[in-house]
């Protein structure tokens, strides 16, 4: 299990603006979820995290050494990122050689990178199309791709930018199934999400952002039942939520089994 | 905030001056040095795209465009200074390589015509309004499609040099080195640029599909967002630089003649 720990972290583009405004938190096993509007500072922190950018002060300690003692190629084979957009990664004319590229990259053997590409793309329901070309797929389907090409790099460390983005019910349902299969193998996720529904369904602990600011952080039912740090951050509760609270209820629910499980009682 | 625009309202009055006369001013600031054929009055228009430039707040601004063209200026260089065929004059020698005057002379004609149109572009594009222009065009009687790929050709610029940017993060986070030596940079490139390709092609077909449902193509005659405004200045400036553009010429054409 990976520790990753901000340290008075701060960040900025340019010298009148700071994205990342000292930030201290540790991200332990659980499943994360990164919540804020745009602009916050999510995607700036993954970039952190990634080693795509460095600090302008403070560090990220991933496993007590510092992210900024380690290129990127080094981060690559610990923290696995799936991009928003998969056409900013699909270049290989077949689905197989694409999720192959990562673990090749980072040194995996031709065999161990073919296995875990077969293997990734079963998680992502994609056997089958191994000799299709990505582009010949839907954007949703070429986004599980994205996904599958991060997995089979096999990762201790999996940050998803907006998963669910482009993504059909079932496309969700398997994300989902994505997440808890990588919890149980002991892995790090961590998302940056705007979908509230999705971050109630599988992610143990939120952190909501603000300015560069962390502004909560704790587990996610209690994160989106402050209400006030909800409407601070522009953000809004899970469905479920909304609607047992709607109806006056005194207890609230994060996800669709409890409101049900609620209701049968 | 990254803009996807090269322009940027600083609020002087380059940015309230019409964009016809800056259209005038680029083609003065290219034809008059042609025209007359004096290196001298290439150095003078880069000089004058300078100041406009330095007025309008965005000289800054200019430099990664002579940033990016400087490779090319000093290949121009080299391979002039080398291989020009009249050189005669050795000028210096950098071990085997023997730059010559003549050549030397000639590159530097290159140079300055390049940087000139350059930065003539620069006070036109990095001033005006992409859609003012725009509207500029179809008012005076060229094709909306004319006027939409002159802007693209502009926006395109940031918004792939935006897309590269997010690619060579996405490949670079799964262990692809994209920086050090000239294999090294070999290596990377299909795996940089097909997506850049790819991504463009899509964007393009959502961007006409776009237009498209917005009556981009109808016949009805258009209606503009905004008024157009014609300053004093704009008046002087489109009757002083056609003069100066056929003053170069019958000057020129004199030179023939005597």
């Amino acid at each position: 299990m990976a520790i990753i720990e901000l340290k008075d972290l701060h960040f900025s583009y340019t010298a009148e603006e700071e994205v990342i405004n000292g930030m201290n938190f540790i991200i332990d096993d659980r499943s994360t979820a990164i919540i804020g509007q745009n602009g916050a500072g999510k995607t700036t922190f993954a970039k952190l995290l990634k080693g795509l950018l460095k600090p302008t002060k403070g560090e990220i300690l991933l496993n007590g050494r510092s992210t900024k003692d380690m290129t990127v190629a080094m981060l690559a084979k610990k923290v696995g990122m799936v991009f928003q957009n998969p056409n900013d990664q699909i270049f290989k004319y077949q689905v197989l050689d694409e999720v192959m590229f990562g673990p090749l990259q980072i040194g995996m053997d031709k065999a161990a990178a073919r296995r875990n590409a077969e293997e990734a793309l079963e998680s992502v329901a994609l056997s089958g199309l191994e000799t299709t070309n990505p582009y010949d797929l839907g954007l949703s389907v070429r986004k599980l791709v994205a996904v599958a090409s991060i997995l089979a790099m096999d990762t201790e460390i999996i940050l998803f930018d907006e998963p669910t983005i482009a993504q059909d019910y079932a496309g969700k349902e398997r994300l989902k199934e994505i997440v808890r299969k990588l919890r149980s193998q002991g892995k790090t996720v961590i998302t940056i999400t705007h979908d509230m529904n999705f971050v109630a369904d599988v992610f143990e602990r939120t952190i909501v952002f603000a300015s560069g600011k962390k502004i909560a952080d704790d587990d996610t039912k209690s994160v989106f039942l402050k209400k006030d740090i909800l409407e601070r951050a522009y953000l809004e509760q899970p469905d479920v939520m909304k609607i047992s609270t709607e109806l006056g209820w005194q207890e609230s629910f994060l996800t669709i089994d409890e409101f049900v499980g609620a209701i049968k009682r | 905030m990254k803009t996807i625009s090269l322009y940027v309202d600083k609020g002087t009055i380059l940015n309230k001056i019409a964009p016809e006369s800056k259209i005038w001013y680029v083609i003065a600031a290219i034809s008059i040095p042609a025209l007359m054929g004096i290196r001298w009055a290439g150095i003078g228009m880069i000089a004058v795209s300078a100041v406009l430039l330095l007025y309008g707040k965005v000289l800054r601004r200019t430099l990664p465009f002579l940033g990016v063209s400087g490779f090319v200026l000093l290949t121009v260089l080299i391979i002039q200074g080398m291989f020009w065929w009249g050189n005669e004059t050795p000028l210096f020698a950098l071990g085997p390589a023997v730059f010559y005057v003549e050549g030397l002379r000639y590159a530097l004609g290159i140079l300055i015509n390049i940087i000139n149109i350059l930065m003539s572009f620069c006070v036109l594009i990095l001033t005006t309004k992409p859609s003012d222009m725009m509207e500029n065009f179809v008012r005076r009687g060229f094709s909306p499609r004319f006027g939409y790929v002159f802007i693209s050709v502009f926006q395109i610029i940031p918004q792939m040099t935006d897309t590269m940017s997010t690619i060579t993060d996405a490949q670079r986070s799964r262990g692809m080195e994209t920086e050090g030596s000239l294999a090294v940079r070999i290596k990377a490139f299909i795996p940089l640029i097909v997506p850049v390709i790819m991504s463009s092609l899509i964007n393009t077909k959502e961007r006409a599909l776009a237009l498209e449902v917005r009556g981009f193509n109808s016949r009805k005659k258009k209606t503009f967002l905004n008024e157009e405004v014609k300053t004093a200045a704009d008046r002087y400036i489109q009757i002083a630089l056609p003069v100066l553009i056929l003053a170069a010429a019958i000057w020129r054409i004199t030179q023939w003649l005597a």
